[in-house]
């Protein structure tokens, strides 16, 4: 044998050994973190070091990632890492909320403890959708009436607690209808519940689950990064409602959407369709800043309308000529309102403060009554100020047991 | 007892050797000459050796593991990231002890198609035919336990499909999946198990055919070459030209490994979450790749527990069924005079081969 041999077999081992020995000193350095809850290490801030903290109330020294994502919490290669996430990159959507935002009873459980989120989210309209899948089976005679039978999910409720309650939602499936207009439905017209893939374009984006509304920005689509926004907030706007909301009309002719055509340059246009009419409320706060968590995640009960949910009304805030409208002084510190605006710390609000109250006694945390009878409202989105006053001692001339808000609109719309 | 052997322990030709003494064991592997013909690389391929050299670095890397694997089913996954991402070099050592492993089997089929295909078996070689044929079927199963034992999402194909071939045995086969995996379902006992099989059983058994093949290479008159006065090549070659050629063997073989292991990861999967949902990998390992073909053709018994035997068998009866090859031809590459055993060989692997490549391709 060539002697040689033996000093380029020599050379190459310790070449490839120090290749190999750079090559490793390349990778990442690991990055631990032990969160308190769960007292395990995980390595994810190896490469998601740059990421916002999702939100106060998720402190990641607390909760670190692996509790609401899942994942493999020691692999520092990409496609092992996320290779068991839950949700994707959305821990949130529906399917796999209950492990995620519902574990260790988190948002999941009673309704006495207020620990119900999930359970309610999956029996409203927004994720059921059974309120335009029951008015459209209606319409096409494939049920006798409006009550709601199907949803996007098949759902039950053993606590039925209001008078529109309905019982169970098998899961819709437009096939078992044999009845085209329907077909055309479940092609067309189910982009709008939250756990629906939205439609293309910017303007639809959004994510599932929770996080379509409380996730702020929209995912980025047409701008090919994705857009991703890691961040949690109950201080929704009024955008993130439009990603759904006022972005056109169904058209039951032809089981169509038809999405509005004009380009509102302000925000007095941008909210409401054409025909709609409106007060300065309605376009100058946030949604949020009137409806309430209920209304937008549900009572717990499955609906057949949004209708039988939906029950803000002008009157709530400003009352009747005739009656003022209802107030709460908060004496208990445990009071449910305190925990509402710790969550979203827009305004101080102490023992003893007095708030307006709807007819079901939630509290509207954000409103104040004030010593001159007037009231105050803070925007839950942005902190504004708002002071108004009550109708009665108004010159308000209406009926007083005509007072939904459609009548209101009657004097008080703004004209466009 | 006159001798002018000079092997002693002290493993040099000095003149102080003690005549009492028997040689070490290294050098009965590495008399003080040779027939040159027995260490050629185009004869031998150099198959052997790196085999052994290959089963060191094995069992280096592996006991290196050792120090950081947990054998339980919640933890063994986790147990491998923790080696493969966070223990420093942990994942470049586990990448050799997975390509050294890979290496070995690939070195070890090649060794035996050396041995049919240069007529090698023949007696008196009969024997440590069958000892190396035996260390060939430890190898494989060392592989599979090793690949069991990741735990993951990866290897739960061949976990549940394998462990439930065994039972397919007639009469013995519930008796049989006990013995394999501890218990009546596949858990904690099973893992155990393997890990006691693989770290323990199969490589002392590893060790013991390892040492008693080499032995018996020297005590069977070396490496297969005609008698000395058949030889056409009459040079010999000192101990220390031997030890040359085996070190560098060994440089190339580690530079190879060190390449490999430095640019290609050793399969990883996510933990096993559910044993009964056949989620994840559903591919054999590829060595087994053959096994899991033919039993999408059939009785699982027959494709996938007699068949492999029946190969097995048939190995093992070449040298004892078919006709001597010639003492002349030894040395050479397919001599006439075992040509049975060439055709037979060459027919299981290309059978072998070919089924292997076919389950690569198809979904599995």
């Amino acid at each position: 044998m060539r002697r040689y041999l033996i000093f380029i077999g020599a050379g190459l081992l310790l070449l490839s050994v120090l290749a190999a020995w750079g090559a490793s000193a390349r990778g990442p350095k690991p990055v631990e973190l032990v969160p308190t809850l769960t007292g395990k290490p995980e390595y994810c801030l190896t490469c998601h070091g740059d990421l916002p903290q999702i939100s106060s109330s998720h402190p990641i020294k607390t909760f670190g990632c692996i509790i609401c994502h899942g994942g493999e919490a020691l692999a520092l290669d990409a496609n092992l890492a996320h290779s068991t996430m839950r949700g994707g990159a959305n821990p949130s959507d529906l399917t796999v909320v209950e492990q995620s935002c519902g574990g260790s009873q988190c948002h999941s459980g009673s309704a006495a403890e207020d620990r119900d989120h999930i359970q309610r989210v999956m029996r409203s309209v927004q994720s059921t959708y059974s309120g335009a899948i029951a008015s459209m089976l209606y319409t096409f005679g494939a049920q006798p009436d409006l009550t709601a039978r199907y949803g996007m999910h098949a759902v039950t409720d053993d606590q039925i607690t209001t008078s529109t309650g309905v019982a169970e939602l098998q899961a819709f499936n437009a096939a078992q209808f044999n009845n085209s207009s329907v077909s055309q439905f479940a092609a067309n017209c189910t982009t709008c519940h939250i756990n629906a893939k939205p439609n293309e374009g910017a303007e639809y984006a959004r994510w599932n689950g929770c996080s379509t509304c409380h996730t702020p920005q929209a995912p980025d689509q047409t701008a090919g990064t994705g857009g991703k926004v890691h961040q949690l907030t109950t201080a929704i706007s009024y955008t993130q409602c439009n990603t759904c909301h006022n972005r056109g009309n169904y058209d039951l002719r032809t089981m169509t959407f038809v999405p509005r055509t004009d380009q509102p340059t302000d925000r007095l246009h941008n909210y409401y369709q054409p025909i709609a009419q409106f007060t300065q409320c309605e376009y100058k706060l946030d949604c949020i800043d009137c409806h309430t968590r209920t209304e937008a995640m549900g009572d717990g009960d499955i609906h057949s309308n949004k209708i039988e949910i939906q029950y803000i009304q002008c009157k709530t805030c400003h009352g009747t000529p005739t009656q003022l409208p209802q107030t709460k002084t908060l004496m208990d510190p445990n009071d449910i309102a305190f925990r509402l605006a710790d969550l979203n710390v827009v305004a101080e609000l102490n023992v003893g403060d007095t708030i307006l109250v709807t007819d079901k006694g939630e509290p509207l945390w954000n409103t104040r009554v004030l010593p001159d009878g007037t009231y105050k409202l803070i925007s839950k989105a942005d902190g504004r100020v708002f002071i108004f006053k009550p109708v009665m001692g108004s010159g308000c001339t209406q009926d007083p047991s005509r007072q939904d808000s459609a009548y209101c609109h009657t004097c008080h719309a703004i004209q466009r | 007892m006159p001798t002018n052997r000079s092997n002693t322990r002290s493993g040099s030709l000095s003149p102080g050797y003690n005549p009492v003494m028997r040689p070490s064991f290294f050098n009965h592997l590495h008399p003080p000459t040779i027939p040159a013909e027995q260490s050629r690389w185009r004869y031998t391929l150099g198959a052997g050796g790196t085999g052994v050299f290959l089963l060191l670095v094995v069992a280096a890397t592996g006991i290196l593991e050792m120090f950081y694997y947990i054998p339980t089913p919640d933890m063994a996954a986790q147990s491998i990231q923790t080696i493969t991402y966070l223990v420093p070099l942990g994942g470049f050592v586990r990448n050799l002890h997975f390509w050294s492993a890979q290496a070995l089997i690939v070195v070890s089929a090649i060794h035996l198609l050396r041995v049919v295909f240069t007529g090698a078996y023949a007696p008196p070689r009969r024997f440590n035919y069958l000892l190396g044929l035996g260390l060939f079927i430890i190898s494989l199963l060392l592989d599979f336990t090793g690949y069991v034992l990741r735990w993951d999402q990866g290897v739960q194909w061949a976990l549940v499909v394998g462990t439930n071939l065994i039972k397919t045995v007639p009469l013995l086969g519930n008796w049989l999946y006990v013995l394999l995996t501890g218990g009546s379902e596949l858990g904690l006992a099973t893992l155990i198990r393997f890990y006691a099989w693989h770290i323990f059983g199969l490589t002392l058994g590893a060790m013991i055919l390892t040492v008693w093949h080499a032995f018996r290479v020297r005590r069977d008159g070396g490496i297969a070459v005609p008698p000395p006065a058949l030889r056409r090549d009459q040079r010999r070659i000192s101990r220390h030209e031997l030890a040359r050629r085996e070190v560098a063997a060994m440089l190339f073989t580690g530079a190879a490994l060190v390449i490999l292991s430095a640019t290609m990861a050793a399969p990883i999967a996510a933990p096993i979450h559910d044993l009964g949902a056949m989620s994840g990998n559903a591919r054999a390992p590829w060595f087994f790749l053959w096994v899991q073909q033919v039993l999408k053709w059939g009785d699982p018994f027959v494709l996938g527990v007699a068949l492999p035997l029946g190969i097995l068998f048939l190995l093992a009866l070449l040298p004892y069924v078919l006709p001597k090859p010639a003492s002349a031809e030894l040395g050479r590459w397919f001599p006439k005079s075992n040509r049975a055993a060439q055709l037979i060989v060459a027919i299981v692997s290309a059978g072998l081969i070919a089924l292997t490549i076919i389950g690569r391709l198809s979904t599995p």
